[in-house]
């Protein structure tokens, strides 16, 4: 019988007196809120009565004061951690605490704090006053007169006819335990619906983790494409070289100078890379969104960039994903445009409308702006992006300017 | 006999390397290049290469297309040289799928790259099978029937021919593991590519792997 022997393997767990340890906590947040209840109702009697003093003290000490201390977020992030160390409970991770705690997670948490001080403010009381009930229990059939459970306004009769509460009292520990575990279970259950992280907090935490990963994939292929690039430029010019080093000394001159150049090229690619790695791993510091294109546009201005902005729309009703993205477009396409067009003028519009997100990037061609790929690795991140959310980019030469064109939609299809 | 190349990347410099490489060889020869793939058909039709040098990542239409259209539009399509910058890129496997005859890494040594040309020009081993494995292992077989090659009806010994193939030896070292002659193992060869309808030694390993007739590792 397998569930028996679960049954009675029950006060040897410790998970069982873990969770016990949680309940006896819980009991230990009551007091204080008691005590000052004891020192409020005094203070109102004068003026109301007692018994509206001690109805309103214990309304307010009793009942608001927890669901309040409940409502905190960092009261929410102990609790969290007590329930996963004395409970033995799974509740997912996602860093609650730099993000707002919206009202519905906050009040879930309030009627968790309540439940966890009156289950185990319950539990704790019998823990504390049974063991004196129990020892006077045990002297009542020597005894002659009525016998006090100990400090328990109870009282049992003494003398020989009471022997039966000798077995009922040596037991009734045995029982609490069980009726312990039995609350730890139903807390056990009941946190992960109470502390657990709401759909909507879960929904945030899966587009963050999305975004990081983007974000890697993006890293990983600016990498492949700025350095892999650069550095194949490199071994085949320098095999080449060596190849024809007797014969053709005027292509080893120009492979020299195209190793330097190539070498180069991709020492700066990497440091750009790295330098986003390290921003990432060091400052945490949250993603930028549209709200910080001005101080982008006034950066780059100070950078001796020429950009002329017109900017329309209510940035901020633009969804968090399109928004760092809007930004980024725009923070790599002035990158590209400084690297390629040198100080030329450069022109920005965006406009939010009510569906769509219109980006416009324009600078004057000076001649060197590269045809090919070369120029346009920046361009393949742009590209990666505006596709992750199903927008359209157009980039290229057009009337003696060159021009990125970028659409977003605001809402995704339905 | 010299052989033709034709090169195919977009950046200028590592055609320029390429051609240094390949025209200090006595018996190769670059005759054209082209810096994307939209060109490629055209000019191979008019300059008959022997070999493509072929980048995939490229503006306009990349490698893995133009080796696509190169195959379906000339009647003696030349052998497809696939470019890549890194091993294990799934653009490799993707191109070999549409018909090219092997890859070579951007960063190979110059005796590799003529090696690698010269290999390829006779059909006679297979270039990287160890990559080639790689690549096959990572590609999902679930697509095709598990025995698809039995539809092709190899005899015992051009099965046998065909994993021989696929471990990378060349026909003389068949020859000599089967101890029969050369030009015995050339005809198995011949028939295994004719009834797999394999335009080479890397398109019948490739389908040889993809069809679960051999399975990695």
């Amino acid at each position: 019988m397998p569930r028996a022997r679960e049954l009675l393997a029950i006060p040897a767990r410790s998970s069982t007196w873990q969770r016990y340890a949680y309940l006896v906590v819980g009991a230990a947040l009551v007091p204080p809120y008691g005590t000052l209840a004891g020192f409020v109702a005094p203070a109102l009697e004068g003026g109301l009565g007692a018994t509206a003093a001690w109805g309103l003290a214990i309304v307010v000490c009793a009942v608001v004061l927890p669901i309040a201390t409940g409502m905190l977020p960092a009261v929410r992030e102990l609790e969290i951690g007590a329930a996963r160390r004395l409970l033995g409970v799974g509740i997912a991770d996602l860093q609650t605490l730099d993000a707002k705690t919206s009202w519905p997670t906050r009040w879930r948490s309030a009627a968790w704090f309540v439940t966890h001080l009156v289950i185990g403010g319950v539990i704790g009381s019998v823990t504390v006053v049974l063991p004196p009930a129990l020892v006077s229990a045990c002297f009542a059939p020597f005894e002659s007169g009525d016998v006090q459970l100990g400090r328990l306004d109870a009282t049992v009769p003494g003398g020989p006819g009471s022997a039966w509460i000798v077995p009922l009292a040596l037991l009734s520990p045995l029982a609490l335990i069980y009726i312990a575990a039995a609350a730890g279970a139903l807390l056990s259950w009941l946190s992960p619906r109470l502390l657990g992280p709401s759909p909507t907090e879960r929904l945030a935490a899966a587009q963050r983790q999305a975004m990081r990963l983007a974000e890697r994939n993006r890293l990983a292929r600016e990498l492949h494409d700025s350095v892999g690039h650069a550095l194949s430029i490199v071994t085949v010019q320098a095999g080449a070289a060596e190849r024809v080093l007797d014969n053709d000394p005027v292509f080893v001159r120009d492979a020299l100078t195209n190793i330097q150049t190539s070498a180069r090229n991709g020492l700066r690619d990497l440091d750009h890379v790295l330098g986003l790695l390290r921003d990432d791993v060091v400052s945490r510091a949250p993603t930028p969104t549209l709200a910080d294109l001005r101080q982008l546009i006034d950066s780059s201005r100070s950078a001796s960039i020429d950009i002329t902005a017109e900017l329309t729309g209510q940035f901020d009703d633009v969804p968090q994903a399109v928004s760092c993205e809007a930004f980024r477009i725009v923070q790599e396409s002035l990158t590209n445009a400084a690297r390629h067009a040198g100080r030329a003028p450069v022109s920005l519009r965006l406009k939010v409308g009510a569906d769509e997100l219109e980006l416009e990037l324009t600078n004057p061609l000076n001649g060197n702006h590269p045809r090919h790929a070369g120029g346009g690795r920046g361009l393949d991140g742009i590209r990666e992006r505006v596709m992750s959310l199903r927008g359209d980019v157009s980039a290229g030469a057009d009337s003696g300017q060159w021009r990125i064109a970028v659409r977003l939609p605001l809402r995704p299809p339905p | 006999m010299t052989l033709g190349v034709l090169l195919v990347d977009d950046e200028p410099l590592i055609r320029s390397g390429l051609r240094a490489i390949i025209n200090a060889e006595p018996d190769l020869a670059v005759i054209g290049e082209a810096e994307d793939g939209a060109s490629v058909t055209s000019l191979a039709r008019r300059l008959r290469p022997d070999i493509v040098l072929m980048d995939v990542r490229m503006p306009i239409i990349d490698g893995i297309e133009a080796t696509r259209r190169l195959l379906a539009n000339l009647d003696d399509p030349p052998r497809v040289l696939v470019l890549t910058t890194f091993e294990n890129d799934d653009y490799v496997f993707d191109a070999l799928r549409a018909g090219a005859s092997g890859f070579l890494l951007k960063r190979a040594r110059p005796d590799e790259v003529i090696r690698a040309i010269r290999l390829l020009a006779a059909g006679e081993s297979l270039l990287f099978p160890t990559a080639i494995r790689e690549l096959a292992a990572r590609c999902s077989p679930a697509e095709t029937p598990a025995r698809g090659l039995d539809a092709a009806g190899l005899t015992d010994r051009e099965a046998e021919v065909l994993r021989l193939v696929a471990q990378g030896l060349s026909n003389a070292e068949i020859a000599s593991q089967l101890i029969v002659s050369l030009e015995t193992v050339k005809s198995h060869v011949a028939h295994v590519l004719t009834k797999l309808d394999a335009r080479d030694r890397t398109q019948a390993v490739i389908r040889a792997y993809e069809s679960g007739f051999i399975i990695p590792r």
